[in-house]
């Protein structure tokens, strides 16, 4: 009797142990205060911005006495991680980096905490901003009245044509193309002009027309969605009902299918960014549907072959797709008022613009006008006009999981497993499904 | 007597009670956990328990026609790796099991790729197959072999992982054939020797049959880390091209981070782990039949 009553006074010791040990995590994971940091830690992607932005860091350090630790994994590594820790008491990341896929999902979990009071405080303007930019990833819900500020932009990776201008203006090429085409061989403005040319220059030249990115997945739907925005289609409607499947999109694939086929490197088909550019920075590709700020990497004497025969312009087309990088803050970090100190830093228009000089992709108006950085970069003033014209895929929940349906049903096209009707028709039904899911549509 | 062996017993409890702990924690507690979240409509978004889905879950992968796709590329993915795996790593074990020259050299590149990260293999091998750029593609153009698409064609994306996981797996084989044949008694193959069994015959009736724990085990491991390969599929192929290198590890990822559903990532996870073990299972037992004669 003596030693029963002698455990449960154990057990209950430990009960309490245990629920006081309980209370004090909740406390460092919910308490609304924030706690002075030593080091803020951020996920960064393997991308030139956070290697340009590396290179700064030592005057934040310098200037508040916190070291800044870059994590740098590729970008399928970055959601998972950052999700697990989302998910745990305490973020080990402080500042987040956010792709515009995500700037739907991470506020609706509420795993991001609002930058409003923060902008408030420090007189923060963001009307610096390419207003598209802070639609995409600043506000939450995008068009919603009430809505909130969870990002400020970062950098954007809007996307354009690149091509080679050596090609384009070559006498002999333009002379063959009138005859065939009875037509200028010029930059084109329509995607079936663009897929014309891409043909064209596979077959008069040595290089491939297109350096495509068809991967399955992320890669293929990047690229995809600037021909379906090209051609003024959609993933959904106002109602959040799926288009995926309309006359619009069979077209977008059947020319895309087309420039696979008769304009891309044989291997396209498993190409992914990294493989395009490869391929285009080699001198083996007429162009590219890309990133913005490629350019500044195939104009690298160190990267590149094709350094001065290059250049941009808007997608053909309607519009192309925007794509762009938020910094939030970690609802569960205990450092946010120092993730907001390295935000407002890294986001001040000094940073911003020596990030701009430094062949970074600006999000704000000022920089992108900024007469030393049109100086060095004059095409930023067209990349300007691209960013106003792009529209991102829709952003909600589950965008990810909606660019993963589309871009199989894509990859099983392209692979020729599927005839691209049946393949868009579950594309849709899945839309629809994650739409209902979101609670968007009934 | 009886009040030793009692007091053997405790203290026996009291030392193995902390590795009972911690393998409740970081082993039980999860395998329970999924088991649990397999039954309700828990995801990332709303992590809760409030709804009960029963064996919705499980009834909807059993509907979904990618689910069964990638339960059979992952069927076909096994089927090739692990005896391939095998039939090279004992042959080369028994190449290496000789008195040999430069033995060390030998067992050093072997052992290589095995204590690299699949996803360094993947960016190696993506690198060198590379379609367009890679050195391999290049290699057989000039010996007048054809363009091979490796990645970008459905018929050769499946084949070129399992060539890839091959190169990298092959070594586990390798070292723990090795390890078996070495310790293997002298006496019957001087025996063989003496009535003059040739290379075949001792290969066939004295060595195999002695070797053959160690293969089980060597197979059965190899079988359930072949179910679970993950890496090579998504640095190199994503599933695709279309479907074709969809293995199930990579869909219950993309079902947990891109769905954000932890109920159908774990009834999934729980559907693979009852096929894994039910091969384990018959495998083991046929293996194990003629021994047990």
């Amino acid at each position: 009797m003596k030693r029963s009553t002698k455990s449960a006074a154990v057990a209950r010791v430990a009960l309490l142990a245990l629920a006081a040990l309980s209370l004090a995590l909740a406390g460092c994971a919910k308490g609304g205060g924030s706690k002075k940091a030593t080091e803020l830690n951020l996920l960064m992607e393997d991308v030139p911005e956070t290697h340009i932005i590396a290179k700064l860091l030592p005057e934040f350090e310098k200037a508040t006495g916190i070291k800044v630790n870059f994590e740098i994994v590729q970008y399928g590594d970055m959601h998972s991680k950052l999700i697990t820790q989302f998910m745990s008491a305490q973020s080990k990341y402080d500042v987040i980096e956010v792709d515009n896929y995500w700037a739907g999902e991470f506020p609706a979990a509420n795993w991001l905490y609002p930058l409003t009071d923060y902008l408030k405080k420090d007189k923060f303007d963001t009307s610096v901003y390419v207003p598209q930019m802070l639609d995409m990833v600043g506000y939450y819900p995008v068009n919603a009245p009430k809505r909130a500020l969870y990002m400020l932009p970062m950098y954007n990776y809007t996307m354009a044509l690149i091509y080679r201008t050596d090609l384009l203006n070559d006498a002999g090429l333009q002379k063959k193309y009138k005859e065939k085409f009875n037509a200028e061989l010029k930059v084109p403005e329509t995607l079936e002009d663009y897929v014309r040319i891409c043909s064209f220059m596979q077959q008069n030249t040595k290089v491939a027309g297109s350096a495509m990115q068809a991967g399955r997945g992320d890669p293929v739907v990047m690229e995809w969605t600037n021909y379906l925005f090209g051609l003024g289609g959609e993933y959904y409607d106002e109602n959040w009902a799926s288009r995926i499947n309309d006359e619009r999109s069979l077209k977008a694939v059947q020319l895309y299918r087309d420039n696979l086929v008769h304009g891309a490197p044989k291997g396209a088909a498993s190409y992914n960014l990294d493989d395009s550019l490869r391929v285009m920075s080699a001198g083996d590709a007429f162009s590219m549907i890309t990133y913005n700020w490629m350019l500044a990497q195939l104009e690298d004497p160190a990267k590149s072959k094709v350094v001065g025969k290059v250049a941009i312009a808007p997608m053909p087309g309607a519009q192309s797709l925007a794509g762009g990088w938020g910094w939030g803050i970690a609802k569960n970090t205990p450092y946010k008022d120092d993730a907001w100190r390295f935000i407002k830093w890294v986001e001040s228009f000094d940073v911003a613009k020596r990030r701009a000089l430094d062949g970074g992709a600006p999000t704000r108006s000022d920089v992108l006008r900024d007469a030393d950085v049109l100086a060095k970069y004059p095409y930023y003033a067209l990349v300007e006009q691209i960013l106003t014209k792009s529209k991102p895929v829709p952003e909600f929940q589950f965008s990810a999981q909606m660019v993963e349906s589309v871009g199989r049903e894509l990859s099983l096209i392209m692979a020729e497993n599927k005839d691209p009707k049946t393949a868009l028709d579950l594309a849709a039904s899945d839309l629809a499904e994650l739409a209902k899911k979101a609670g968007l549509s009934k | 007597m009886k009040k030793l062996s009692k007091l053997h017993s405790r203290t026996a409890w009291r030392f193995i009670s902390p590795t009972l702990i911690v393998l409740a924690a970081v082993v039980a507690f999860p395998l329970l956990f999924s088991f649990v979240v397999s039954f309700f409509r828990y995801t990332f978004i709303t992590p809760k328990f409030d709804v009960f889905a029963g064996f919705d879950n499980y009834l909807f992968s059993f509907k979904d026609q990618y689910f069964w796709n990638s339960f059979k590329v992952t069927l076909i993915f096994v089927a090739l790796v692990v005896p391939l795996e095998f039939l090279v790593g004992y042959g080369i074990a028994l190449l290496l099991s000789r008195d040999i020259k430069f033995k060390t050299v030998f067992y050093f590149i072997l052992t290589m790729p095995m204590v690299m990260s699949p996803v360094a293999v993947g960016l190696i091998w993506k690198m060198l197959l590379h379609p367009d750029l890679g050195i391999v593609n290049y290699l057989l153009q000039k010996m007048g072999f054809g363009y091979v698409n490796w990645f970008g064609d459905p018929r050769w994306a499946l084949l070129a992982i399992v060539l890839i996981d091959i190169w990298q797996q092959v070594s586990f084989m390798i070292l723990i054939l090795l390890a078996g044949l070495t310790s293997l008694s002298k006496e019957p193959f001087e025996s063989a020797k003496i009535d003059g069994a040739g290379p075949l015959q001792t290969l066939l009736y004295i060595t195999t049959p002695m070797m053959l724990p160690v293969i089980t085990v060597a197979l059965l491991m190899r079988v359930i880390i072949a179910f679970k390969t993950y890496d090579l599929v998504y640095i190199i192929t994503s599933g695709g091209p279309g479907v074709s290198t969809d293995i199930i590890s990579y869909y219950i990822y993309r079902t947990t981070f891109m769905g954000l559903d932890l109920s159908q990532a774990s009834a999934i996870s729980f559907l693979l782990f009852v096929l894994t073990m039910a091969i384990v299972v018959v495998l083991f037992h046929q293996i194990t039949k003629e021994k047990r004669r």
